[in-house]
């Protein structure tokens, strides 16, 4: 008896400091309250000769990945999204011609960074929620599932967070991606090598999922038609947490530069492990992970890694660019957008919030052009558009065989270097148009950041030989969904079976 | 009279999945379709291992294999060698089926733990060679054109036409297993579960009686992978070979009590059920995963034989129908 109170007791206190850990109101990236969705006169003693303004709300649904792989990036563009929203709402909605004023407040459910309920949620959102236009979910794999119930419900969905060219390859009409394709991710890297050093031998190695092997696919042959020599070209899982025997290869291989990469997860700990080793590489470009403002905490393994970043602050896009271009500036300058974000949240933005703030701006931009929120009508303005906004240029393809993909926005290519204080900062370092700082090329061996004598690092030192395990991939990482059940079975009474 | 008797324990569950699949129908929204396909997934993966699990006491914790590997057989059959959806769910199935033949064959020799250790194991490897497998799309996978859809109708009618499909699997699946447990190849499962050398001893092959159980096990969770992933648009390794999703099926088919046909459609229509409530409640839906994790431990603490099993020991009477 005294056992089975004790039990209860535990349970209770287990829950209690769960629930008390995890309250709803602690989530950051909580979606703001609007009005609720009805139409009401906005001022029903206005003269009678104005337009009668009516305020109508729409409501953008989104799944987001709270927790799983995706949830550092994911998170971020919700948070874009959200100041977006803010701001609509706050400055008094979007007005139409009618004098129909358009307010929008979101429905957002957590994906878990897993399709098995995306297409249900989707679903959801449109038919529970009454969403009348949606965001996708973070990542490509997840966007595909979402999708066909875009296209099913009619509904457009604008994408941020799914880079890879298929999903836009599959007859859909209904996408609209704001992302550079993954196909082209890297191709602007590969232009500043050409210039830095042409004899450069190249490392490819990526995570082996769906976005990443795109990236990859698009990069061989522009690399071998520039004339690089692939050295090395590996995929690895994407739960590795140990890459001792990919950088092993790396060595191995004789290569100078790296190409690749993966997602934040992955990406972070290959870097800190490159640094580890001390391999010595003179270039290191991994995809996502460097674009993110926790990267720094890495410390010196951070020093010299490069992204490829859809957008950045010192690069960001301008007006004046936009009229040399011919093209229509829509929208906040880079630096009010980010001046917003900040006393928004106290964080710098990065390429995910931008992107995902675009995907409100060009919402609006559409709701705007149609002027109206009729689904059909929004979805021919967005096939129209041909602008230019602080992420860049906007401009959707609109032939059957790639509908909704990017053709308008460029890249830039970022590195982590230290600024006069030796802070860890984020430069642009090509195209060298927008760029605010020469590449840090080759990146320095790592035993001058480490306080060794100077010139110690002059001299490139051998790597560290690898003595662990040969496996890299390392699945464990799914038990902390689900301890309960692990420690369930592992206590199980395996006696009867055997 | 002794028909029925036999038969009665496949009534109830007949009956869960006539009203699971009549719910979307009724109420006729689109949201209570896709919670049902949700559920009648797990029913139809949580049964099919409940054969292995429940009559012959094998832990598998990579039965997710099966659904990953007949999943882009289907798919490819659908894509390359534009097979209709049914047929590519048939060869999926047979595909998973003569996997689990020549695994089992192998692993089945293997008791307990070293059994269930070397179910992750496999599980792992299938995701790294399909990972690496180039037909299949590699780590990119396979994504279908929607055109693909168009001989059902279109995008929306597909998804509603997978849905029956769904449920019709799901029937499957408890007919099969009802009919295993009430054969005598079932009886013999069920004393290999007790004792596996005694079950020797009277006369059951046990390799070759483990290997059909497996085999059994396998065919419908390959098939509820074709249907999935031709309803999600794409498969990629990393969505057909989660390992969590092996340890949920093994949640399911334990919280609702092993070894019985019912036990494993309640498990499945609770845990998935609990799931889908959490994850779109508006008070939970920040802290779905921790609020199912507490939920999963109580019963644990207070039900460990499972909800059925806790039934059949405290109301004798209902034996025969919790079957």
């Amino acid at each position: 008896m005294k056992r089975s109170l004790f039990s209860v007791f535990t349970v209770l206190i287990v829950v209690g400091v769960i629930l008390s850990a995890c309250a709803p109101g602690a989530t950051p990236t909580e979606a703001p309250a609007g009005p609720a969705p009805t139409e009401a006169p906005a001022e029903p003693g206005a003269p009678t000769e104005a337009p009668a303004a009516v305020e109508k709300t729409v409501t953008i649904g989104f799944t987001s990945s709270l927790t799983g792989s995706q949830e550092v990036s994911s998170k971020r563009q919700v948070a874009g999204l959200n100041l977006w929203m803010q701001q609509v709402n706050d400055g008094g909605g979007i007005k139409l011609s009618d004098g129909t004023v358009v307010k929008v407040t979101a429905q957002t459910y957590d994906d878990e960074s897993n399709k098995e309920r995306v297409q249900e949620l989707y679903t959801r959102l449109i038919t529970e929620d009454n969403a009348d236009f949606l965001i996708s979910p973070y990542s490509s794999g997840l966007t595909a599932a979402a999708s066909i119930i875009a296209e099913q419900n009619g509904k457009v969905m604008l994408t941020a967070g799914a880079a890879e060219d298929d999903a836009y390859k599959t007859g859909n009409t209904s996408l609209f991606q704001l992302y550079t394709p993954g196909s082209q991710y890297l191709l602007s890297t590969v232009d500043m090598l050409k210039k830095l050093d042409p004899e450069a031998k190249v490392a490819v190695v990526h995570e082996n999922d769906k976005f990443s092997t795109s990236v990859v696919e698009g990069l061989k042959p522009y690399l071998e038609s520039e004339g690089f020599e692939i050295v090395l070209e590996e995929g690895y899982a994407s739960e590795t947490t140990d890459f001792g025997p990919v950088i092993n290869k790396i060595v191995e291989s004789g290569a100078t530069v790296l190409l690749g990469g993966g997602h934040y997860p992955d990406g972070s700990t290959f870097a800190r492990q490159l640094y580890e080793r001390k391999v010595g590489l003179k270039f290191v470009s991994l995809l996502v992970a460097p674009a993110d403002s926790k990267f720094p905490e890495l410390g010196d393994a951070a020093l010299g890694i490069s992204t490829s970043s859809q957008w950045e602050l010192a690069a960001t896009h301008t007006p004046e660019e936009a009229a040399a271009l011919g093209k229509t500036w829509y929208g906040p300058t880079g630096e009010e957008f980010a001046a917003a974000y900040e006393a928004a949240t106290g964080d710098k933005p990065t390429y995910h919030v931008a992107g995902g703030y675009a995907a409100g701006l060009v919402l609006q931009k559409a709701i705007e052009d149609a002027d109206s929120v009729d689904p059909a009508e929004v979805k021919a303005a967005l096939e129209a558009m041909d602008i230019f906004t602080f992420y860049g240029g906007i401009k959707f393809d609109t032939t059957p065989e790639a509908h909704g993909l990017q053709t308008g926005h460029q890249m830039v290519v970022a590195q982590w270097q230290k600024d006069d204080t030796g802070a860890l900062v984020r430069k642009v370092i090509w195209p060298t148009d927008v760029a605010n700082a020469e590449p840090l090329y080759p990146v320095p061996a790592p035993q001058q950041f480490t306080g060794l004598p100077a010139g110690a690092g002059a001299q490139r030192p051998a790597p560290e030989p690898y003595s662990g395990a040969e496996t890299c991939s390392n699945s464990i990482s799914y038990w902390h969904h689900y301890p309960t059940a692990f420690f369930w079975v592992l206590s199980m009474d395996w006696q009867p079976w055997g | 009279m002794k028909i029925w008797h036999r038969h009665s324990g496949i009534i109830l569950p007949v009956l869960v999945i006539a009203a699971l699949t009549l719910w979307p129908v009724i109420t006729g929204k689109a949201s209570n379709r896709e919670s049902a396909f949700t559920i009648l997934k797990a029913i139809a993966l949580a049964s099919s291992l409940n054969i292995l699990l429940g009559y012959t006491g094998y832990v598998s914790f990579g039965h997710i294999v099966f659904y990953g590997f007949g999943g882009y057989v289907g798919l490819f059959l659908l894509t390359e060698n534009e097979w209709s959806l049914w047929t590519a769910m048939l060869a999926g199935g047979l595909a998973s089926g003569m996997l689990a033949f020549l695994l089992g064959t192998a692993i089945l020799r293997l008791r307990g733990a070293y059994f269930a250790l070397a179910t992750i194991g496999i599980n792992e490897a299938m995701k790294a060679f399909i990972n690496n497998f180039d037909l299949f799309g590699g780590p990119t996978g396979i994504t279908l054109n929607f055109s693909v859809y168009k001989p059902y109708g279109g995008a929306a009618q597909a998804l509603q036409t997978s849905f029956y499909a769904g449920a019709g699997l799901a029937l499957l699946a408890i007919v099969l297993s009802h009919i295993v447990r009430t054969s005598k190849f079932g009886l013999g499962l069920l004393a290999i579960r007790e004792n596996e050398d005694a079950a020797e001893v009277m006369g059951v092959v046990t390799p070759r009686t483990k290997t059909w159980a497996y085999v059994l096990s396998a065919i419908v969770p390959g098939m509820i992978g074709v249907l999935f992933f031709f309803k999600n648009g794409n498969v990629e390794p990393h969505d057909a070979f989660p390992l969590h999703a092996s340890i949920e099926i093994l949640v399911m088919v334990m919280l609702g009590g092993q070894g019985t046909v019912l036990g494993p459609i309640l498990g499945a229509f609770a845990y998935q059920g609990m799931r889908g409530y959490l994850v779109t409640s508006e008070f939970f839906k920040d802290i779905q995963l921790s609020v199912s994790g507490a939920l999963l431990l109580l019963i644990v603490l207070f039900i460990p034989a499972g909800a059925i099993g806790w039934l059949r020991h405290r109301i004798p009477t209902l034996r025969r129908v919790l079957a």
